[in-house]
């Protein structure tokens, strides 16, 4: 019969945790200091949440404004530019996800199929340099580009005799939307990369041998090997990206606004800014940036649960 | 020393240093940079007399100057009576940082020493400059209030900001007899310019204004023509009509000298839409209030219609780029001196960057800011359209200013200290013009000359230090306005424009007679309408605009008639509707008898 641990009493108890503590309290200052961080900057805010059912009013402060209960959500849920928002943001995720998350993944499958590994090194770094182009610049190099009259693709394109007229690309809302998803796959593409060649550089290189000696070529190796072996990551970055559908990005959307494209251009983030920060109406900034946030929670947890019952690992 | 011991020293410096560094991240910024500033702030004395004047504001202004006259305050009127503050006064100054490369760091430079060493420690103020974004002054007033951080004085040139704060407890009232004892030139410069008017916002005073010397008839932004592209296409002056205006345009096209002369560039999203030589004349004082804004434009109004149909007219002809709306202002700036576009306007100075840029890529072309052709015509309704040479007046006074509601009455007393102090000739010519010898010179006339590449240490903020005196005067004022323009036109150019914007300044006192220079209504109560649809009716007015402008002039009217229902809906008509009742109530200022219609 298996011995009962003995019972510590309440002194032991104390002396083992002093004992611990003075071994390990060096520790426990360290950890205590991301942990600060975390309360301040994530949750020390969360007060202020409450400006979204007041009429805030900077200069009145949190108690000199007016209750008005969810008469800022009413309004905002009412407004017709806050549909053509929320459309237009949900369309373009959707759209980016479908076009800019296999982007990575691909080109991660073929980079890692490069031999010469300095021309590997080469395309590697060339593949990350747009991640580190601020968006003004990718929005003025893309306009002077993609210009119909002056736009020197458009330019040269005129003068092989291949168009007649210029191509709208950043001048009319379809070619806009098409040219927009493009040049973000392009921007991130690259930076994209990265955790998916570290997660193939896990893979256990005995596999691809055992797999040569079976006699499987490049493809069969990719698709039996390389992929299975990276599925863990794509799942995890699927279900983050799950919490960015009603996110949109601010800069890049500003970069290439333009009257002509403002029915497509206009999303959540210019939304937030136009609306609620410029027009100083912070109630409804944050009524808006929280049902963002909220949605995208819903989101994560979905796609966790979902990756979950599919017999993957998930987030949480 | 135990390689233990070196390891737990280590680990607490570096916790110590990371938990400072949390701390500084998450503290507010001092009030004030020195050591006396900072001792203020924090004595309870200082924030309960902050509370007294938010709870009473009007009360705490007068008593303050009646009660503390030994400090700071006027046992006799104006300067003389000023005595230091027993304890240091923080004084908060607004200064626009318009982001602007080359111009020395708003908030400290040789200047806001000098306030400082010539005011400041006089009175034992600590004048702190704040730096407000130019493009975003209600944003950024509105998070510096948020923070309880306000400058003591709140200053913009749309009164309709100023209404906004004072609606929304950002201002305090004031009373203008301590005011004007404290202040009394600034005050005499209010009587002499008749602003008193203006001080009010709904029935309370709340605001103190900057003068505008010839605010109506000044010619201070001016637009340069290609006077060489007209002289080869036959013109020996700039079009004095739509009509030649037209001719001259397609001659310059089909003569291959510009493909489109009338370039353009986008609409921002922040109004300023000027309708006002499109205007029926004279005006109708209703609609004058209602309409004649330059801030929230007016779609659906007749000369609003007007303006946007010719525009279309250029468009379709081809006159205007056709990818104007992709045009930011800085390229459309550079298109002109790169020979794609045949005018541009700029406001006008000494050394003007527009001037240097153009003369250096275009060394023989000639510009011309005014010809002295059909002096008569000038002056005379448009024989083609009908429409009077009508243009905007600026308000009778430049820069608004109000009071901080979170200020104490020390502070609102440095404030009025200051205004009184800045106005003073003497100040005011050292802030405006620098150090003789170095930033500037005096010329054969006697006028001073700026030394437009001065770079050493006495160098000047943006356009000769004007957003730190701007809280006194709008312009530098030489005397007449002849002498202004002599002392402020373009200097070291190919060509002098002198006599040319004389020219138009002739022109305009025939005009100001005339009644065609015309300012904006202005309330005297808020309009809350405006501040809660202003926003979005701008957005959306800047994507009707290019829509109406770049449609077919057949489907034009239908067009309009669509987006004018649209515009209205979302909140126009709100505002349309508290104006005109603010108008019948006798709350807006009204038109001269020279511009009224029957």
């Amino acid at each position: 019969m298996e011995k009962k641990p003995k019972k510590m009493s309440l002194a032991d108890r104390q002396k083992l945790f002093f004992k611990n503590f003075r071994h390990t309290w060096q520790l426990l200052v360290l950890v205590s200091i991301p942990l600060i961080l975390v309360f301040i900057l994530n949750y020390a805010a969360y007060p202020g949440l409450r400006m979204v059912f007041m009429d805030y009013k900077p200069a009145k402060g949190y108690d000199g404004s007016e209750w008005v209960g969810w008469e800022t959500f009413a309004k905002v849920f009412k407004d017709a530019d806050f549909h053509r928002a929320l459309r237009n943001s949900i369309v373009f995720n959707v759209l980016g996800l479908l076009v800019s998350f296999p982007a990575p993944i691909i080109l991660a499958l073929i980079l890692n199929e490069l031999r010469y590994p300095r021309f590997k090194k080469v395309t590697q770094t060339v593949l990350y340099l747009p991640h580190f182009l601020s968006w003004p610049i990718i929005g003025s190099v893309a306009y002077t580009l993609f210009r119909p009259s002056t736009g020197l693709v458009n330019v040269v394109l005129r003068n092989m005799g291949l168009i007649e007229q210029g191509i709208p690309f950043l001048t009319e809302k379809y070619h806009w939307a098409v040219t927009y998803l493009l040049i973000g796959v392009w921007a991130g593409m690259g930076w994209g990369t990265i955790i998916y060649l570290a997660a193939i550089t896990s893979i256990n290189g005995e596999l691809y041998e055992a797999a040569m000696i079976d006699g499987a070529g490049r493809w069969k190796r990719m698709w039996h090997i390389t992929i299975p072996g990276i599925k863990g990551t794509i799942v995890t970055l699927l279900i983050m990206n799950m919490g960015r559908l009603m996110g949109s990005n601010f800069e890049a959307l500003k970069v290439f606004d333009n009257s002509q494209v403002r029915e497509f251009q206009y999303q959540l983030a210019i939304y937030i800014y136009q609306k609620g920060l410029s027009g100083n109406r912070f109630s409804m900034s944050t009524a808006v940036g929280l049902f963002q946030s909220l949605v995208g929670l819903i989101l994560v947890l979905l796609a966790d649960w979902v990756a979950k019952r599919l017999g993957e690992e998930g987030l949480f | 020393m135990k390689k233990r011991t070196v390891q737990k020293f280590l680990t607490l410096a570096l916790s110590a240093v990371m938990a400072l560094g949390v701390m500084t991240g998450c503290g507010s910024e001092p009030a004030g940079s020195t050591p006396e500033s900072q001792g203020q702030e924090s004595t309870p004395g200082s924030q309960e007399s902050s509370r007294e004047s938010e709870s009473a504001p009007q009360e705490s202004a007068s008593q303050g100057s009646e009660s503390t006259a030994p400090e700071g305050g006027s046992a006799a009127a104006g300067m003389e009576g000023w005595t230091a503050f027993a304890d240091n006064v923080t004084l908060k100054i607004p200064v626009y940082d318009r982001g602007q490369a080359g111009i020395p760091d708003v908030k400290e430079n040789y200047w806001t020493k000098w306030v400082q060493e010539n005011f400041g420690d006089q009175y034992n103020i600590t004048v702190q400059y704040i730096p407000i974004g130019r493009g975003n002054v209600m944003q950024d007033y509105a998070l510096l209030s948020s923070s309880q951080n306000l400058p003591t004085i709140l200053m913009e040139y749309d009164y309709d900001k100023l209404a906004t704060w004072s609606e929304e407890g950002y201002l305090q009232t004031y009373d203008i007899d301590a005011f004007q004892e404290v202040a009394p030139t600034y005050y005499d410069a209010m009587v002499r310019n008749n602003q008193l008017v203006y001080t009010e916002m709904n029935n309370e005073r709340y605001f103190v204004l900057a003068e505008r010397p010839y605010y109506n008839t000044t010619p201070n932004f001016v637009t340069f023509y290609r006077m060489d592209w007209l002289r080869q296409v036959g013109y020996d002056h700039i079009p004095l009509n739509r009509e030649e205006y037209l001719d001259a345009m397609q001659k310059i096209m089909d003569a291959g000298i510009c493909e489109h002369p009338g370039g353009g560039a986008m609409f921002e999203a922040k109004g300023g839409e000027q309708t006002y030589d499109t205007r029926d004349f004279p005006l109708n004082e209703e609609e004058w209030a209602m309409y004649g804004d330059f801030n929230i434009p007016s779609l659906s109004w007749e000369a609003n219609k007007r303006l946007l149909k010719r525009a279309n007219e250029d468009y379709n002809l081809g006159i205007t780029n056709p990818e104007y709306y992709t045009i930011d202002p800085a390229t459309a700036e550079a298109n002109f001196y790169a020979g794609k576009t045949y005018a541009y306007g700029a406001y006008m100075a000494p050394s003007m960057p527009l001037l240097d840029n153009f003369y250096s890529q275009n060394p023989d072309a000639e510009l011309a800011v005014y010809t002295f052709v059909g002096e008569e015509q000038k002056t005379q309704a448009d024989p083609g359209t009908g429409y009077y040479p009508l243009y905007r007046a600026d308000n009778p006074f430049g820069m608004t200013i109000g009071f901080s509601s979170f200020a104490s009455e020390d502070e609102i007393k440095a404030a009025w200290m200051y205004l009184e102090w800045m106005i003073q000739p003497e100040n005011l010519h050292t802030i405006q013009w620098g150090v003789e010898g170095e930033t500037y010179n005096y010329d054969e006339d006697g006028f001073e000359v700026a030394v437009s590449d001065y770079e050493g240490e006495y160098k000047m903020g943006f356009n000769g230090n004007k957003d730190y005196w701007c809280v006194a005067i709008e312009a530098r004022n030489a005397g007449d306005m002849y002498d202004n323009i002599r002392m402020n036109s373009p200097k070291g150019y190919p060509q002098d424009f002198t006599d040319q914007i004389i020219g138009i300044y002739d022109l305009n006192v025939k005009k100001a007679e005339l009644g065609y220079p015309i300012s904006d209504a202005l309330f005297a109560v808020s309009i809350p309408s405006v501040d809660e649809y202003r926003g979005d009716l701008q957005m959306k007015y800047a994507e009707y605009k290019d829509a109406l402008i770049m449609c077919k002039p057949e489907e034009f009217d239908a067009l309009y008639e669509q987006y004018s229902q649209e515009y209205l809906n979302m909140g126009y008509q709100s505002i349309l509707d508290e104006r005109k009742a603010a108008y019948e109530d006798g709350k807006t200022t009204k038109l001269p008898d020279n511009q009224k219609a029957n």
